[in-house]
């Protein structure tokens, strides 16, 4: 589990992270979802105690990691999976990371057995690609069989074959009992992984939800009608509650109806349709609204931390 | 990504293998000891520690015995270099340090920073949160592996560098004369101390250029250009310098212009002891 406190980082004037609280659970996979430069990895980095928080705290498993016993046996994490020496193999790399908590050549093996690496277990990781980098990385968050699972951007670059992957072992982590923290900038990498979603902008939490209710709220239920007597429709269908739009003579957009009941009204009143469909927003539009928001409305909220501040 | 053709399940089958405890960490656990380990297996696993390792014994040995055949008069060569003009047969068949120790400063350096370089200091960061073992394992490690090699190198061209000496029949010293064991040792001691300052020097740094250049500069440029350009009496400040005080270590010979061995070792110490000091300060306040 991952608790976050009203975490804060600032690097002078900018303000990467701000007031952020969250819970991450073990036994799902959770989205950390944002545009680049919202934060995401900020966060994960001062969840790994590798950036000292302006204020507020991270905790995993109730403690702060920096006094963790057996720290890669605790989180394993992938930060960036550029982040290797060249030159080093793979199996050396992972040897040498291991060490330090005790672990050793046949667990090491196994792993690169699990991310498909053995064969090239003594290249160095210099001369491997996106993908397969990406994999080493994932070997080695997952060496100490770690509690917890962090990933800043995983599928970043890699195949379809590889995200389908990544997707495959998240949800088996997560069925584990692991707790399973995802980072990505992209909905649609999310949308058939992530249980649970964290979205924020700018630094600033916008939503803290799970997946169904994301997906109900994306869900507007507006109903796209083409009809030649979209006029005398408009009419049928006027109610409290329902709201009826029209780009284009002869088309209507209608909220608060199903298609159902606007096939019912249209029967009962003897109007011809042309075209009846459910029009759904897709999650990628809902999470690019959710995050507009955020900088539209950034004049408004500095007043709002300004009053919390005075209040404090 | 064809060699991939393990399912998702048994992908987390193998992920957790059956013997892990419910506390989710069961044996394994940090100590410094395997912090060590870890520093070790990174050192070993570079090519260019075994290089740069080779190179330090072939400059300490080869110059010197260069220097030592020049000295008998067998071979006619114009060294340059700072110790050309060695005065005693012990700084004669040593002379090969002062170019080893650039090589030393350049390997602490790398070991220091080559980590930033990549971004790989996140990885072993995070995975010892408390970071101050990563910087004394690193530097245990590199000391342990300079030592004995400069050790062995000066200990080689001293006892064959002076039976080149003697048997031309040129003044010449032997093991047991004073200060030659001293001196011998010192040198090793030396090549080792100037690493570490390199290796924190890196870690201040964080960048090898950098690392190198304020190393290479306070070694070598600023002894010497502050010897020309500052009046004589500022020769009281500048014996305590790094590489003044490492000369005191490594002269056989009482020269006025430097501290005694015993002084120069403890103040080359203190220069050793404030880089680290002063790398573990930066390393702990630092954001990764």
């Amino acid at each position: 589990m991952i608790e976050v406190q009203q975490l804060t980082k600032r690097y002078g004037d900018v303000v990467a992270v701000d007031h952020i609280d969250f819970t991450v659970r073990p036994g799902i996979v959770t989205g950390y979802l944002g545009p680049n430069g919202a934060g995401k990895s900020t966060t994960m980095r001062m969840i790994l105690g590798l950036d000292r928080p302006t204020s507020g705290r991270a905790l995993v498993d109730g403690r702060s990691y920096v006094t963790s016993t057996a720290p890669i046996a605790e989180i394993g994490a992938l930060l960036d999976a550029k982040a290797v020496d060249k030159r080093r193999s793979a199996r050396n790399h992972l040897l040498a990371l291991g060490a330090t908590v005790g672990i050793g050549g046949s667990r090491v093996d196994e792993l690169l057995e699990v991310v498909g690496l053995t064969h090239v277990a003594n290249k160095p990781a210099g001369s491997f690609s996106l993908g397969m980098g990406q994999r080493l990385g994932i070997a080695s968050a997952l060496l100490a069989d770690p509690s917890v699972v962090m990933l800043d951007e995983p599928v970043n670059g890699l195949d379809p074959d590889g995200i389908l992957w990544i997707r495959g072992l998240l949800k088996g982590l997560a069925d584990e009992g692991r707790t399973v923290f995802v980072s990505s900038h992209l909905m649609s990498e999310m949308e058939l992984t992530a249980e649970h979603l964290i979205v924020v902008g700018r630094g600033r939490l916008i939503a803290d939800l799970s997946m169904r209710d994301f997906i109900a709220q994306a869900s507007t239920n507006r109903v796209r009608v083409v009809s030649p007597m979209a006029l005398d429709l408009m009419d049928q269908l006027a109610a409290p509650g329902v709201t009826i739009t029209s780009d284009q003579p002869g088309e209507l957009e209608v909220e608060g109806l199903t298609s159902a009941d606007i096939g019912r009204a249209a029967a009962a009143a003897r109007i011809t349709l042309h075209e009846l469909t459910t029009v759904d927003a897709s999650l990628e539009d809902a999470f690019m609204e959710l995050t507009r928001d955020e900088v539209e409305y950034h004049g408004s909220t500095e007043t709002a931390r300004h009053d919390e501040r005075k209040a404090a | 990504m064809s060699s991939l053709t393990t399912t998702p399940d048994e992908i987390a089958q193998s992920a957790a293998p059956t013997t892990r405890p419910a506390d989710g960490t069961g044996s394994l656990r940090l100590t410094f000891g395997r912090v060590i380990h870890s520093e070790w297996i990174k050192l070993r696993t570079r090519r260019s520690t075994f290089y740069t390792l080779a190179g330090l014994l072939v400059t300490l040995v080869g110059f010197g015995l260069i220097a030592a055949a020049t000295a008998t008069g067998q071979v006619e060569a114009d060294l340059g270099g700072p110790n050309s003009g060695a005065s005693d047969p012990v700084s004669t068949v040593l002379t090969g340090a002062d170019l080893a120790v650039l090589v030393s400063a350049v390997f602490g350096v790398l070991v220091g920073a080559w980590e930033y370089s990549s971004g790989l200091i996140r990885t072993t960061l995070a995975a010892v949160p408390k970071r101050l073992p990563v910087l004394w394992a690193k530097s245990l490690t590199f000391a342990a592996t300079v030592f004995p090699v400069v050790l062995v190198g000066a200990l080689t061209v001293f006892f064959a560098g002076t039976s080149l000496l003697s048997g031309a029949g040129v003044e010449s010293a032997s093991w047991s004369d004073p200060g030659v064991a001293r001196a011998v040792v010192g040198t090793a001691f030396y090549l080792v101390g100037i690493g570490l300052i390199g290796l924190a020097l890196g870690v201040i740094f964080r960048s090898i250029a950098g690392a190198i250049g304020t190393l290479v500069g306070g070694l070598l440029f600023l002894p010497t250009l502050a010897s020309v350009l500052l009046p004589e009496s500022w020769d009281s400040v500048l014996k305590y310098l790094p590489s003044n005080a490492g000369l005191a270590i490594r002269s056989v010979t009482e020269d006025p212009s430097l501290l005694s061995p015993a002084v120069g070792m403890a103040v080359f110490v203190g220069w050793v002891v404030l880089a680290l000091v002063g790398a573990a300060v930066l390393l702990k306040r630092r954001d990764a």
